[in-house]
């Protein structure tokens, strides 16, 4: 995404949005002071780079679509997606998207006494210990969610 | 030394990375259309399912073992492929990719066992794709210790690191298996008794010069630990491309093998354009269903040599086109249609010709602009009309998994 500068006024400046050219957002330093005329043009060569700031290792980041409640309270709600780095190693309290038997499933990672928990962030959800028997294995580490403003 | 790691099953490995319920069950990947196996994961191969075998020939098995079934998603594996090449990289100062699935990797400054095994752990983690890795002195050796490593190892890695344990391993591999062996190859050496890859190294040079010419002494150089092929790190120039498809249905009608074969030559030109490459030969081909043999069988073929080498879309359609007129039966029903452009220059040692009167600025314009507009708003969002709009010939693919990396629309969904 580039953004083009096209207007300044006393409280805004104006923006256009070019979005075939999917890469990045100009920063500003110190942010523009109103009424202090075309302040943002000194800075219009740094630029932002969104996906740079979300993926940190492009060859082990994957996007993937939330669905369900049960993390809602650690802000993940239906529709969101999620930004997974398999590269990391998990930490306690990860929020990590995990395979038990099979199924994917999102949840926090709980360490306690040598017990491994995943913890939903969701009252009416209840915590799932993993034990021996389970097929189990962390498929990645969530490491941003992308939430639509309403 | 030399290490190649190839990644294990690679297509059916990557259905699984976003579909984990497939871990330890059969999985088979078909070709365009749906037609053929062309990848099978381990518990597949047990089941006795052979590449390359038509998919209707294995439908009773399919049914009785729960197979299964995919469609070859190439957006997927592509994508995939990609980062496994890139976490190589994090890892070597040096590679070539061989293949989607294969690099050479340069372990000329530590060669390592453990160096590999690292390597290998990285890309499950980073990819979930699993790979195997063998170590040689050669391109040839090294192939032959990554099938050791891919069959009898745990690790998923060998190294070949004496003369002896070469040795042993040549005794009893297979000579067809070789890198670089054909089938008609093999075929005149057993009938000679040549029938293991040490017999191979064995042999009297001059006999092999004779019967398999040059490539095949640099073969035995290369198991002798000669390198004769190596490690090719610049990008090479495709000396061909080609672009062709199997129908989803059968085609008879003239009209809609032009729309097929025109769009095939557009695909080889934009290629071309991207690479900056010109070709000097287009052939256009056509086919019928092999797997009908009851059906009258025509497989003809046109090749044009061009005065000018060109990477014009309009110039390369209209060759394309004039060549299947010429070819075309209407007493046939075909099933695949292709073009190729060969013997490619760069564009720049493009020579002209002094009873050429092609505006080839103005073309080289046009192309350019709709380069331009195609990589932006999507492929052939902007094509020639003989082209066509209805793509009836287009790809049967049934059993399509998500393209989970490369859509937004389709990236992996999961209930939490």
């Amino acid at each position: 995404m580039k953004i083009k500068y096209l207007k300044h006024t006393n409280y805004f400046d104006f923006y256009s949005v070019d979005k075939t050219a999917f890469e990045k957002i100009p920063l500003f330093e110190g942010g523009v002071s109103a009424g202090f005329p075309s302040a943002a043009d000194d800075y219009m060569d740094m630029d932002l780079d969104l996906h740079d700031h979300l993926v940190q290792n492009p060859s082990s980041t994957f996007c993937v679509k939330a669905i369900g409640e049960s993390m809602k309270d650690a802000g993940i709600q239906t529709g969101d997606v999620m930004i997974v780095d398999r590269s990391l190693e998990p930490k306690n309290r990860s929020i990590v998207l995990a395979v038990i038997d099979g199924d994917f499933t999102v949840k926090r990672v709980n360490v306690n006494d040598n017990e491994l928990y995943l913890m939903p962030e969701n009252d009416t959800f209840t915590p799932i210990k993993i034990t021996e028997e389970m097929d189990f294995q962390i498929w990645g580490v969530v490491t941003f969610i992308i939430h639509k403003a309403v | 030394m030399i290490a190649l790691a190839d990644c294990n099953n690679f297509y059916a490995s990557c259905e699984r990375v976003f579909n984990p319920k497939l871990e330890r069950k059969p999985v088979v990947v078909l070709s365009n259309n749906d037609g053929c196996i062309i990848a099978r994961s381990n518990e597949a191969k047990k089941l006795g399912i052979k590449m390359g075998e038509p998919a209707f020939k294995i439908k009773n098995v399919v049914e009785k073992y729960n197979v299964n079934v995919f469609s070859t998603n190439f957006a997927l594996y592509g994508d995939l492929s990609k980062r496994v090449m890139n976490t190589f990289r994090t890892e070597v100062n040096k590679m070539e990719v061989y293949s989607i699935d294969e690099a050479f990797l340069d372990f000329s400054d530590l060669a390592d066992k453990e160096r590999a095994i690292q390597i290998k752990k990285k890309v499950q983690m980073w990819t979930g794709i699993p790979v195997s890795i063998g170590i040689a002195k050669t391109k040839t050796l090294a192939k032959v210790a990554n099938h050791i490593a891919k069959k009898y190892t745990k690790a998923g890695v060998f190294m070949f690191d004496d003369e002896d344990l070469i040795r042993r391993a040549l005794n009893v591999f297979p000579v067809e298996d070789l890198w670089g062996i054909g089938k008609k190859h093999a075929k005149r050496l057993k009938e000679v008794g040549i029938c293991t890859a040490l017999q191979f190294r064995e042999t009297d040079t001059g006999w092999i010069k004779r019967h398999l010419s040059i490539n095949g002494v640099k073969l035995q150089k290369e198991l002798k630990g000669e390198i004769c092929h190596p490690l090719e790190t610049t990008i090479q120039r495709k000396k061909n491309i080609c672009t062709a498809r199997s129908f989803g249905t059968e085609i008879k009608e003239l009209r809609k093998l032009r729309e097929a074969v025109s769009s095939h030559a557009n695909t080889c030109a934009t290629k071309l354009r991207k690479e900056k490459s010109c070709c000097s030969t287009i052939s256009v081909f056509l086919s019928t269903n092999p797997f009908k043999p009851q059906a009258k069988q025509y497989h003809p073929y046109r090749v044009f040599n061009l005065d000018v080498p060109t990477n014009d879309s309009i110039e390369i359609v209209r060759f394309a086109l004039k060549g299947l007129d010429q070819i075309y039966r209407s007493d046939c029903i075909y099933k695949k249609a292709g073009v190729i452009v060969g013997r490619t220059i760069p564009e720049s040692q493009v020579q002209l010709s002094l009873f050429d009167n092609l505006d080839r600025d103005k073309r080289r314009e046009i192309n350019s602009v709709v380069d331009i507009i195609n990589s932006k708003m999507g492929r052939n969002k902007v094509k020639l009309a003989v082209q066509g709009t209805g793509r009836k010939w287009k790809l049967r693919q049934e059993k399509l998994s998500p393209c989970y990396t490369t859509r937004f629309s389709e990236i992996l969904e999961v209930r939490i």
